[in-house]
């Protein structure tokens, strides 16, 4: 760039600037994440096992019809959906409940919504951890209160057994995910003006009918939110696995990011690990991209 | 209708009790956990309360540290220290890029006009849309092969990629924010685009950048698969792999596997208790945490 002092400097266009400042920030996510999924991608059509190294061949399609034939990858779809579903229910609904009390005006909210900063903050590997300590089958807490109120005779293995294997992962994972659906739902509600309700009562509408024609309606777009991104949470999930249940027990919580982790790390095929991975991706994407026009659309004004 | 009140009040803090139980209880079990000896943690009925107070599983930890093998305690122990100073350098580095590099990168998103604006906006959001997993392969064998996997510069860096679209989010909406006179006072006294910058926009966002600080910290203080996959040797593993060796161990005795599990969310918890307002507020504007 030229200083010329008599005339005002002469700028670089808007493009250009935009191009020197947003460099770094691009570079380093073009690097970790478009080089690294044009090399997935790569890998997925080849033959590409590290324990037969120098056999590496491009056969195309083939370890995607190969998944798409076996139950080696159907049933952990399943086991997946299962797993999301359950989560986003209990999310949505946890969260809904707490943002419906933390909307009320009532000394000690601020507090309360302090600490729901507490599971937030716990990483997901330290919350297994504390679950897995919380349902130990001889000693954990779970079965101590259960016990003491005499809700079960004896002490369960609940990680040990199907269905309660999936009801214990669901609860343990959505514990340290309602807090930010809360959040996001809260600030949804605060955003309902006060007197549409204060008119409503005047009409003689009942809380239900408050909850069912104003609140609902006027808190789904947020709703929508709240839902796609837990979708798309729970769809990879795999720290919680790998800690609390390993994909045990015998598969029950066999998800598909467990499936891929021990297909490409366990076993080092990392041609099938790549295409399985990359249904997965798929599979996030179309649905991500589903309930958005899906959920917009029913959640836009007639 | 004072009946009314009374009952509203009533339902109120029965809720707020059950939620209050719910959002600390399973976390202040942990603690009270990690002060008690190995023998009461076994009892049945459990103990509640840590009667007395036994400091032991934390002195094995800093003792392992200090002596290695001579200390006498379990692997992992020993060399959880060193793991905690690793993720204290990793999400330290991280938060301090991702900010310097996400608000230059946030600006032009926020404020210039230039054709490819909504393009790049929507291409730094959609890179997070891809599954961690999916470019988890390619980056350990990349890693791996030009010799890079081990070290927790390269953990940092992908964390930084991980991390930046949702600084660059926060921060450009943040940006949107500061009134365009200010920075057009600035342009008419002849600052250069970088000196708005530097001079005007940086220091007046200065909340909107700790918010991004801290939740960059965090974000990266919990990731696990990179951490895991990465560490080849106990040098370069972060608290969250410690963790998870410590709880998938059956060996280890109870009381350590839950002391480390306790000083592993020291960090980020004081964070999220001392700067609450700055989370809340940045939580709400980029959505986060996945």
């Amino acid at each position: 760039m030229q200083a010329n002092a008599a005339r005002p400097r002469k700028e670089m266009s808007q493009g250009l600037l935009a191009v020197f400042f947003s460099a770094p920030a691009v570079l380093i996510i073009a690097a970790s994440i478009l080089v690294p999924f044009c090399i997935a991608v790569y890998l997925s059509l080849h033959r590409w096992n590290l324990k037969r190294p120098g056999r590496e061949k491009f056969i195309g399609l083939e370890n995607y019809i190969d998944w798409l034939g076996d139950s080696d990858f159907w049933e952990p779809l399943q086991t997946t959906f299962t797993f999301a579903i359950g989560s986003v229910a209990v999310i949505l609904v946890v969260s809904l409940l707490i943002a419906l009390l933390l909307n009320e005006k009532f000394p000690g909210r601020g507090v309360l919504r302090a600490l729901l900063l507490i599971p937030w903050a716990i990483p997901s590997v330290v919350n297994a951890l504390l679950w897995k300590w919380l349902l130990n089958p001889q000693y954990g807490l779970v079965n101590a209160v259960a016990y003491e109120l005499g809700i079960i005779t004896e002490y369960q293995n609940v990680l040990g057994s199907m269905p309660n294997v999936m009801i214990w992962l669901v609860i343990a994972y959505s514990w340290i995910h309602i807090p930010l659906a809360t959040l996001l739902l809260l600030s949804g509600l605060q955003t309902i003006p006060g007197d549409i309700y204060e008119s409503a009562i005047v009409d003689g509408a009942g809380l239900w009918q408050r909850f069912a024609y104003i609140t609902f309606p006027l808190l789904r777009p947020m709703l929508s939110i709240v839902i796609i991104f837990e979708m798309i949470f729970a769809l990879k999930v795999f720290d919680i696995i790998f800690v609390l249940t390993a994909g045990g027990p015998a598969d029950a919580t066999n998800v598909l990011g467990w499936q891929i982790y021990t297909e490409t790390f366990r076993k080092l095929d990392f041609g099938a690990g790549s295409s399985i991975a990359m249904l997965l991706g798929a599979i996030t994407l179309a649905l991500a991209i589903i309930f958005y026009v899906f959920l917009d659309r029913g959640a836009r004004p007639e | 209708m004072r009946q009314h009140a009374r009952l509203r009040l009533i339902v109120i803090y029965v809720s707020a009790a059950v939620l209050m139980i719910g959002t600390v209880g399973p976390f202040l079990w942990l603690v009270s956990s990690s002060f008690q000896y190995e023998r009461q943690l076994l009892s049945r009925p459990p103990q509640w309360l840590p009667n007395p107070i036994v400091l032991d599983s934390y002195r094995e930890i800093f003792e392992g540290a200090l002596l290695g093998e001579d200390s006498g305690v379990p692997y992992q122990s020993r060399i959880f220290l060193r793991s905690f100073a690793n993720s204290f350098f990793v999400a330290g580095s991280v938060a301090a890029v991702a900010v310097i590099a996400g608000a230059y990168a946030a600006y032009p998103l926020a404020r210039l006009d230039f054709r490819g604006r909504s393009t790049l906006l929507f291409g730094i959001l959609a890179s997070r849309l891809i599954p961690g997993l999916s470019l988890a392969i390619p980056i350990v064998l990349v890693a791996r092969q030009i010799g890079m996997s081990d070290r927790i510069v390269t953990l940092v860096f992908i964390n930084l990629s991980f991390i930046l679209p949702y600084v660059i989010w926060l921060l450009q909406s943040y940006f949107k924010t500061i009134p365009m006179e200010l920075e057009d006072a600035g342009r008419i006294d002849g600052c250069s685009r970088l000196q708005v910058v530097n001079r005007i926009i940086l220091p007046l966002a200065l909340p909107g950048l700790t918010s991004a600080a801290i939740l960059a910290f965090m974000l990266s203080w919990g990731e696990f698969l990179f951490a895991l996959l990465l560490a080849e040797t106990p040098a370069s593993y972060t608290s969250t792999v410690i963790v998870s060796l410590f709880a998938t161990d059956v060996d280890v005795n109870y009381v350590s596997i839950i002391t480390a599990g306790v000083i592993s969310v020291i960090p980020p918890i004081c964070f999220a208790l001392v700067f609450q307002r700055f989370i809340i507020s940045g939580l709400l504007s980029g959505s986060l945490k996945g």
